[in-house]
């Protein structure tokens, strides 16, 4: 019984950790954005604060199970944060008809070009290298 | 606004669409796991999904906005996150630099090129077709070259979307056809072919997958706006 309770009080312990480590990212975040905006940098805040964060990191003073729960969560969650932006589609009626055919189009042999042809480069290079060194 | 949607105060509403959205993305989540097709991808899914109730409840963007603003915001913050991977396989990265530059550039330039020609080839307007343009690129980088360059960062976004939605599912399916030995292969192509989405797909692949992916997709982005500035600079 006690162990069960320190079990649950264990997990959530855990989770708020998750929670306040998510909230950590989201203020470098914050942070980063505004300095993007007020210093004209013209790199959004998410990449500016990976810069930022990945330096802290290299430098060694910041350990990485500081943030690594709440890094979990985002990333885990990732592709939930990408559907409001196809949402916008609701706003381009035009996409649903003949010319959205044609862009949609476009891009699925756009996305074959770049992948096909960016894996075998990379494959190629990497067993040329391999080659080399033997 | 008309229909259930507009009875809806904004709090509710904001309340409402952040609980669908996140209820069909689990629900599209435990669905992929099971099947495993490529157009079970759970974006694709979620996608669909959430248009289509937005369509029957007759909400506007404006209406889904005001829940689905939070989540779009989160997309920075896990940006940010993304400084974890990279920085625990870093070694990888930096014994195989040279083979990263190859690929963004070979990426980069089919990117451009492909997506100039095709949409040439299909007679899309010249508006459309400079939107369309950075559609390999992650959202803000996009929008800015479309800017830069004339085409309307609006349309670059949805392109942008279509790409992600296409190109996790697209990545899936090659990685069974496609006799990629390398872990340094598969991520960048993850990551070249559908920025966030494909970072994200990756991450299901395995973690060297995800960093090299992630990487590249920031890099690629800074290089997308880069040339759009020169071009913009040039005009």
């Amino acid at each position: 019984m006690h162990n069960r309770v320190a079990l649950a009080r264990d997990s959530m312990g855990r989770g708020m950790r998750t929670f306040f480590q998510a909230g950590l990212l989201i203020g470098l975040w914050w942070v980063c954005e505004a300095a993007s905006r007020t210093c004209h940098l013209g790199v959004p805040g998410g990449v500016l604060g990976l810069f930022v964060l990945a330096a802290l990191l290299l430098s060694g003073r910041f350990p990485v199970r500081w943030v690594s729960g709440g890094a979990g969560l985002l990333l885990d969650n990732f592709l939930l944060f990408f559907v409001p932006a196809a949402m916008t589609l609701l706003n381009h009626p035009e996409f649903l008809g003949w010319t959205g055919l044609k862009v949609v189009a476009v891009v699925v042999v756009g996305i074959f070009l770049v992948m096909v042809g960016t894996a075998m480069a990379v494959e190629w290079h990497l067993v040329l290298r391999s080659r080399h060194v033997r | 606004m008309s229909g259930s949607a507009a009875v809806m105060s904004g709090g509710a509403a904001a309340v409402f669409w952040i609980g669908a959205t996140y209820f069909l993305f689990v629900v599209s989540r435990a669905m992929h796991r099971r099947m495993g097709a490529w157009w079970s991808s759970p974006l694709l899914m979620t996608c669909g999904s959430c248009l289509a109730l937005a369509l029957c409840l007759h909400a506007s963007y404006g209406d889904y906005m005001r829940g689905g603003q939070w989540l779009l915001m989160l997309l920075g913050p896990a940006t940010v996150a993304f400084a974890l991977p990279i920085h625990e396989h870093r070694a990888l990265i930096r014994k195989h630099w040279q083979t990263l530059l190859v690929g963004l550039a070979c990426g980069s330039l089919l990117a451009f090129g492909g997506t100039w020609l095709v949409s040439g080839w299909l007679g899309l307007s010249d508006g459309l077709r400079l939107a369309i343009l950075p559609r390999s690129f992650t959202t803000p980088f996009a929008m800015a070259f479309a800017s830069d360059v004339g085409g309307s960062p609006d349309l670059a976004a949805v392109c942008v979307i279509l790409t992600g939605v296409f190109g996790a599912s697209i990545g899936g399916v090659l990685l069974r056809i496609l006799p990629l030995r390398s872990s340094f292969a598969r991520g960048m192509m993850f990551g070249m072919g559908a920025h966030g989405a494909g970072v994200a797909r990756a991450r299901e692949v395995g973690a060297e997958e995800e960093a090299v992916a992630g990487l590249v997709m920031v890099l690629a982005g800074v290089g997308c706006a880069l040339i759009g500035l020169a071009v913009s600079l040039l005009k």
